[in-house]
């Protein structure tokens, strides 16, 4: 009998079954032309960045601190200014949030206060990054009449800690229960199920979200502007206002000097690549070391 | 018949034949390496074991069958006290490990674990080396040297046959292995750690047949030195591994006897029916 | 054993479908010992002829039988009741293969006996005719309605068929002695008299293979046996 249903049914369904080759055609032409909208804006932004910025990209603008314009200046400051501001805001963010992601994950589920901490930090991760920035200028800056690299540190680090907080935690709940019970079941534990597997079967996820930090912070300007100001001229000093790329580029791009703007352009490719340097070192670390 | 000759109880040892309706004293019924007695599981509110008396005779394999939620997969999460990992889990009764009790508070959970090895139905290699994930058991309950970890890793392996396809890649992923040798890898990972009773919750239903029939030849291995509880729904496995098999129905222990005679004649309707396919 | 059916129905069916040949082949065998019982007392030569026919066809049933068993063996992987009932039609087939033989032999026999041994009293041959047809007719209802008790009653009575021999047996020898013109044709009377204890020997494994597909239970290997006490062996 299942014979018989089979001879009939398509001569019975031919038309059902032309309908849906054609729906089937339809939305996978519009799924191409979607992909293709974004990657002819995504190669558009690249090559006006790539066009206008590699011809300031000289020897001079990375060993030259920036001068007033037509004064010949070049982009070492703010350079080195992100660098220490970004790593050490990496730094001081990345354990909070991922020990803050291993809580939420491993020890807090269905509690009040692990709610309470996933709440705020979904908040955080969705807040405007300028807040951000006023509320460190008043707790870091206000009080001490001053802008700091500290403050700007503080400020990029905020922003680090909810990003890494999701990522984190939604890595560890990826980890199989069968794994957490395999390791409970040869007697280990809690926390060595969670450091030893858990956290080593869910690292590169976690890797990845410190990188997405890294890459979000590196091209913040507002959360800058009010905490580590930007400083024109050659400083280490993290006590005291400090350049970064981001507050060049607010600054340089709409001046009406064409070497600044030239610069600007410079700077937000260095960022870009940048970027990408450090996502393809991130990952040709990672593979392989699954050990 | 000469199968009916009683039991010899262990001198200080209260010995009792499982208190089921219509259950025989079988041959080789040797004293029980894990006894539970009128144990109830609860998950939360729902009861998931009724009285369950029921002896696990040492190193012999005793297969426990029943349809899906019968209860036999929580039975075997009580005897290494895995629930305990889950709030609103409890278990009542009493239940004896060689003797000693292995329900409440002053149990050290997993010291018990250590004696009680559990090997779950899809493998789970942890994501480290091959020899990272048997020693990652040794390395909980005892501080090894070098020479003797390699030592005891190379033993582990070869008694559950993988030394020759491994001993090359020790030190790479225990991902890359396949479904099979995994499984193999986490039996290895058990009894390293020298258990003195391996579970296994339906260990090959994620296998194929070849890797499936290279478990059950090593269960026939093993059984000369542990004590084996295995929960399986395929009743030909529970017929060639086991020696003896317990039938449980919604929570029930049903009937437990010999795999011979459960699966030739048993003495319960609901064993027959389920058996023979024609639950319903 | 009133059973719900089998979760999967092509099973329950090729279950039910044994069962059916093996009742047909009972049934065969039982009509093709009626003909062969009473070519030998009514001297029927048509029925001796009918039981001849039929033995073709229960050889061929039989290995139909097998073939069906050996294939849910090997593809149901049968358990408990199922694999016991299985197992015994194996059994059981074989017996009545060898019934329906001994049936087909008595019958052939009857044909050379013609008329031969006409003054030979028939009276012991048609009273264990009687109870070995009685019997196999006990035997394979209890097969078909799986029937313990009634199969119970089988293997006790068989004493009775073994008894009657015995008694014939020294009915015959003294024919012989009397007048050795006699001995041919009480030479075939005595095969076709052994030839009948016989099927009432297969009836009772028949009963005794039933008894263990309904209850899971052998029965003790020693039956009640009647006839062959030392003076009377031969």
């Amino acid at each position: 009998m299942s014979a018989t249903a089979a001879m009939k049914a398509p001569t019975r369904d031919l038309g059902l079954l032309r309908r849906r080759r054609a729906a089937d055609m339809v939305a996978t032409v519009l799924c191409f032309a979607a992909t293709l909208v974004v990657l002819a804006a995504l190669a558009s932004i690249l090559w006006t960045l790539v066009a206008n910025g590699i011809g300031g990209l000289t020897l001079r603008t990375l060993t030259r601190v920036t001068a007033p314009a037509g004064g010949n200046g070049g982009l070492l400051n703010p350079l080195v200014g992100s660098v220490i501001q970004v790593a050490l805001a990496t730094l001081l963010g990345t354990p909070i949030g991922l020990l803050a992601g291993i809580y939420l994950a491993e020890y807090g589920t269905g509690s009040a206060v692990a709610n309470a901490v996933r709440f705020v930090s979904d908040m955080l991760l969705s807040a405007p990054s300028i807040l951000v920035g006023l509320f460190v200028y008043l707790v870091l800056v206000a009080p001490f009449h001053h802008f700091s690299g500290w403050a700007g540190v503080v400020a990029l680090a905020i922003l680090v800690v909810p990003i890494v907080v999701r990522t984190s935690e939604d890595m560890l709940r990826l980890v199989p229960l069968s794994m957490r019970e395999a390791a409970a079941a040869l007697g280990a534990p809690h926390w060595k199920v969670v450091l030893l597997v858990c956290v080593r079967a869910a690292r590169r996820g976690m890797m990845t979200g410190v990188l997405l930090a890294v890459a979000r912070i590196s091209g913040e300007t507002a959360p800058l502007l009010f905490t580590s100001l930007g400083n024109l001229n050659w400083s280490l000093s993290l006590n005291r206002s400090m350049a970064s790329l981001p507050v060049t580029i607010y600054q340089y791009a709409g001046s009406p000097a064409d070497d600044w703007v030239q610069l600007a352009w410079t700077a937000a490719l260095l960022i870009t690549v940048g970027v990408l340097l450090i996502n393809i070192a991130a990952r040709l670390g990672l593979r392989g070391g699954d050990r | 018949m000469d199968d009916r000759t009683a039991p010899r109880p262990l001198p200080g040892m209260s010995f009792q034949a499982t208190a089921t309706a219509g259950t025989s004293t079988s041959p080789g019924t040797a004293r029980p390496m894990i006894s539970t007695r009128n144990l109830d599981f609860h998950y939360g509110a729902s009861q998931a074991l009724k009285g369950i008396s029921l002896d696990f005779p040492a190193r012999q394999v005793t297969g426990l069958i029943g349809p899906s939620g019968c209860g036999k997969s929580t039975l075997l999460r009580v005897l290494n006290r895995m629930y305990d990992l889950y709030p609103g889990q409890r278990a009542t009764g009493e239940v004896l490990l060689d003797g000693e009790t292995i329900i409440g508070p002053h149990v050290d959970a997993n010291r018990l674990r250590s004696r009680v090895g559990m090997v779950f139905q899809k493998p789970t290699p942890f994501p480290m080396s091959v020899e990272s994930n048997v020693a990652f058991g040794i390395r909980l309950h005892e501080r090894l040297g070098r020479a003797d970890m390699a030592a005891r890793i190379e033993d582990a392996l070869r008694r559950v046959a993988l030394w020759n396809e491994v001993k090359d890649r020790l030190r790479t992923s225990a991902t890359s292995l396949s479904g099979g040798q995994q499984q193999r890898l986490c039996i290895a990972r058990t009894i390293a750690t020298r258990p003195e009773v391996i579970l296994l919750d339906e260990p090959t239903s994620a296998l194929d047949p070849i890797s499936t029939a290279r478990i059950e030849e090593l269960l026939d291995e093993l059984k000369q030195d542990f004590t084996i509880a295995i929960v399986t729904h395929n009743l030909q496995q529970a017929a060639r591994c086991a020696d003896r098999v317990a039938f449980f129905y919604m929570g029930e222990l049903v009937e437990v006897d010999e795999a011979s005679r459960l699966f030739t004649t048993p003495r319960q309707k609901r064993t027959q029916d389920y058996i023979t396919g024609r639950f319903g | 054993m009133s059973n719900p059916g089998h979760i999967v129905t092509s099973y329950e069916q090729e279950l039910n479908q044994l069962r059916g040949l093996m009742a047909r082949m009972g049934g065969l065998v039982e009509s093709q010992t009626a003909h062969a019982i009473q070519a030998i007392l009514e001297h029927n030569p048509e029925a001796a002829q009918m039981a001849m026919e039929q033995d073709p066809e229960v050889d061929a049933l039989e290995r139909e039988v097998e073939a069906r068993a050996i294939k849910m063996l090997a593809l149901r992987a049968p358990m408990a009741q199922d694999l016991r009932e299985i197992v015994s039609a194996l059994k059981v087939t074989s017996d009545l293969e060898r019934i329906g033989d001994y049936a087909a032999n008595v019958a052939k026999r009857s044909l050379r006996l013609g008329t031969a041994g006409a003054d030979i009293s028939l009276g012991g041959l048609r009273n264990m005719g009687r109870l070995v047809q009685e019997g196999l007719r006990l035997a394979i209802d209890a097969l078909g309605q799986n029937d313990k008790d009634k199969a119970l009653d089988v293997w006790r009575s068989d004493k009775a068929v073994d008894e009657i021999y015995t008694a014939m047996f020294r009915e015959l020898v003294t024919y012989m002695m009397e007048d050795p013109r006699n001995i041919g044709a009480c030479t075939h009377l005595l095969f076709i008299a052994k030839n009948l204890e016989r099927i009432g020997d297969h009836a009772t494994n028949i009963a005794e293979r039933v008894h263990y597909a309904v209850t899971g239970e052998m029965l003790p290997p020693a039956r009640p046996r009647g006839g062959f006490t030392p003076e009377a062996t031969p």
